[in-house]
C-alpha cells in the first residue's frame, strides 16, 4: 500500500468513482487521528494495540462520513452554509446518533449556563 | 468534547445520565466483542427489569395523580408535563445507580477500556478544519461539536460491527482490514453509512 504523502492540504476530491471504499486511493493525506482513534477503538472493544491499517481504514471512513454529511448539508435549508439543525435533520433516522447529537447540545447548553453563572458570581463578589 | 473528569460535581449527574444511554453493557465478561449501544442498552435495560420500571413509574404517577385529582382539570393539565419529568429524572436516577453499581464491579482492564471509550473524542480543531475546507466558510462551535459527536458514534458502529464480523468467521482482535471492509459492507447495504454516489437500486 503505498501512501503519497505528497501535500497536507485539505482537498477532497470526493473519490474514486467507487463507493470510496479503496484504501489506496485515499492515503495521499497526513494521518488526522490515527492518535485519538487508536483510543477510540479500544475504548469501543478492539485490542489494546490496533493495526494501524485498520486505523487507517477507520479514519478514512470517518472523513468521507463527515465530506458526506457536510455536503448533504450544505445542500438542504440554508444553501452554502452548515448549520445544526440541518445535522439533525439528516439524522433523524438513526436513533443511536440523534439521541446523541441532542444530549450533546443539551448538555453545552447547560455547561455554558454554569459557566456564566459561575463567572457573574466570581465578578460579583 | 464534554471530558467526564473536567465537568463540575452538580453537572456531574446529567452527565452520566446521557452517557449512561451510551454505556456498552457488560456483563463481568472480560472485554466481550459485543458492546451494545443506546438504543440496544435502553431496549435491554427495559427489558431486563420492566416490572421494577414500570412499577416505579407507576408509583410516581400514582403520587401525581392523588394531588392531581383533587384539585381543578386545568390543574391536573399543568401537573402532565411535570409527571412526565419527574418520571423522567426518576428513571434518569435509576439508570445512574445502575450505572455506578456496575463500574464499581469493573476490572481493571474493564475500567481501562471504559476510560477510553468515555474520554476519546476526535479534536475539535482538526473537525473544524475539515469542515471549513469543505463549506468554504466558517462553521458555528455547534456544528462542530455535533459532527464529532456523531462522527464518534459512526466510527463505534463499524467497530463493532466489525468484531461481530471477526467473531464470526472464528477469529480474534485486533480487527484486521478485512473485517472492518465487511463491517462497511454490511453497514452498506442496512443504509447506516451515507452514500450519494449510489442510485437507488441499480442493482434489480
Amino acid at each position: 500500500m503505498a501512501e503519497d504523502e505528497d501535500e497536507a492540504g485539505y482537498d477532497e476530491e470526493l473519490d474514486d468513482g467507487s463507493g470510496g471504499m479503496d484504501v489506496g486511493g485515499h492515503g495521499r493525506r497526513k494521518r488526522l487521528f490515527s492518535k485519538e482513534l487508536r483510543c477510540m477503538m479500544y475504548g469501543f472493544g478492539d485490542d489494546q494495540n490496533p493495526y494501524t491499517e485498520s486505523v487507517d481504514i477507520l479514519e478514512d471512513l470517518v472523513i468521507e462520513f463527515v465530506t458526506e454529511m457536510t455536503h448533504k448539508a450544505m445542500s438542504i435549508g440554508r444553501q452554502g452554509r452548515v448549520q445544526v439543525e440541518d445535522i439533525v435533520f439528516l439524522i433523524r433516522k438513526d436513533p443511536r446518533k440523534f439521541a446523541r447529537v441532542k444530549d450533546l447540545l443539551t448538555m453545552n447548553e447547560e455547561l455554558k449556563r454554569a459557566r456564566k453563572a459561575f463567572d457573574e458570581a466570581n465578578y460579583g463578589s | 468534547m464534554a471530558d467526564p473528569a473536567r465537568i463540575k460535581p452538580e453537572v456531574k449527574p446529567e452527565r452520566t445520565s446521557s452517557a449512561n444511554e451510551e454505556h456498552p453493557k457488560s456483563d463481568g465478561a472480560d472485554d466481550g466483542p459485543a458492546t451494545s449501544k443506546p438504543a440496544d442498552v435502553n431496549k435491554e435495560s427495559s427489558s431486563q427489569d420492566p416490572a421494577k420500571q414500570e412499577e416505579k413509574s407507576d408509583m410516581a404517577a400514582g403520587e401525581d395523580e392523588e394531588e392531581g385529582t383533587s384539585d381543578q382539570a386545568s390543574k391536573r393539565l399543568k401537573l402532565e408535563p411535570e409527571k412526565k419529568k419527574e418520571r423522567r429524572q426518576k428513571v434518569d436516577e435509576d439508570e445512574i445507580q445502575k450505572m455506578q453499581v456496575l463500574v464499581s464491579s469493573f476490572s481493571e482492564e474493564q475500567l481501562n477500556r471504559y476510560e477510553m471509550y468515555r474520554r476519546s473524542a476526535f479534536p475539535k480543531a482538526a473537525i473544524k478544519r475539515l469542515i471549513q475546507s469543505i463549506t468554504g466558510s466558517s462553521v458555528s462551535q455547534n456544528v462542530v461539536i455535533a459532527m464529532s459527536g456523531i462522527s464518534k458514534v459512526f466510527a463505534g458502529e463499524i467497530v463493532e460491527e466489525a468484531l461481530d464480523v471477526c467473531e464470526k468467521w472464528g477469529e480474534t482482535p485486533p480487527l484486521q482490514p478485512k473485517h472492518m471492509r465487511e463491517a462497511v459492507r454490511r453497514l452498506k447495504s442496512r443504509a447506516q453509512i451515507p452514500n450519494t454516489n449510489a442510485s437507488c437500486c441499480s442493482w434489480l
